[in-house]
């Protein structure tokens, strides 16, 4: 597997654009993802549609595999919007971006906004992460 | 109403289908060592339990136009027994569409709130998107 370029926190500032990543959501990954979370809902029996949370995962696995964040920090909220339906086969393209980085209390708050698109550039999925990571001088990369 | 009980063999699968490998979820070994004592659910499929609850209740509405926003208050562990729920806080209604705002939460069997947060469904009056 080629190693990706990975961000460091330190390196983080409001406004930073990741490099999108893109993938295809192909059936054995729905299937997976359907039989993980145990859901048997008959939409997904009598049509191609992915979940809009398998979309939103992907979301965040795309940003995870961009930024080294340091141990102890923890995923604290999620914003999501669906904006359209997603069907298997369909290619999605991630967009992420750092919309706030703050020391508060002792603590590092850091927000991004996810931007999910298909294959039409139809915006499928937004929304918006938050993380409170352990106040530390420096964070090993 | 949804029940789900946590099982480590669901949260490696879900690790391959949203590649979170992130060792806290999926190596026991490991997460033993962290302030988590073992390994814990990854958020996003507990917060699928809860879009799944609402896809019970509003079909392809919710997958098409749903929306939330929760906050994760502690992590689910394998074994866990969760109940997930939601309940109407609001409706309002204009000529097209009704708007849907629904508290949900998510528990532990020992009460500890897992997810707690709100969604927002727009449910079309006449055959376009509101």
């Amino acid at each position: 597997m080629i190693e990706k370029s990975r961000f460091d926190f330190n390196q983080l500032s409001q406004g930073f654009e990741f490099p999108a990543e893109s993938y295809i959501l192909d059936e054995s990954t729905i299937r997976d993802y359907l039989q993980a979370t145990g859901d048997t809902s008959n939409l997904y029996q009598q049509r191609p549609l992915v979940p809009p949370l398998a979309v939103a995962a992907l979301a965040m696995a795309a940003l995870s595999e961009k930024i080294t964040l340091p141990p102890g920090t923890i995923h604290v909220s999620q914003e999501l919007a669906f904006c359209g339906l997603v069907f298997s086969g369909d290619q999605i393209t991630c967009n992420s971006k750092v919309s706030r980085k703050v020391d508060r209390g002792g603590l590092r708050l850091m927000s991004t906004d996810i931007m999910v698109t298909n294959q039409h550039g139809k915006t499928v999925l937004t929304g918006k992460v938050g993380f409170v990571l352990p106040n530390m001088q420096k964070i090993p990369g | 109403m949804l029940k789900k009980k946590v099982r480590q063999e669901d949260i490696n699968l879900y690790a391959k289908a949203s590649r979170d490998f992130n060792p806290i979820h999926i190596d026991e070994e490991f997460a033993r060592q962290t302030p988590t004592g073992g390994t814990i659910a990854h958020g996003m499929l507990v917060l699928a339990y809860v879009s799944q609850m609402m896809t019970g209740a509003f079909g392809e509405t919710w997958l098409e136009a749903g929306q939330l926003n929760v906050r994760f208050k502690t992590p689910a562990r394998p074994g866990d027994n969760l109940t997930i729920s939601g309940k109407v806080k609001k409706c309002t209604e204009d000529n097209t569409c009704l708007t849907v705002v629904c508290d949900v939460l998510c528990t532990n069997e020992k009460g500890e709130t897992v997810i707690s947060g709100e969604t927002v469904v727009r449910v079309n009056k006449n055959e376009n998107r509101c």
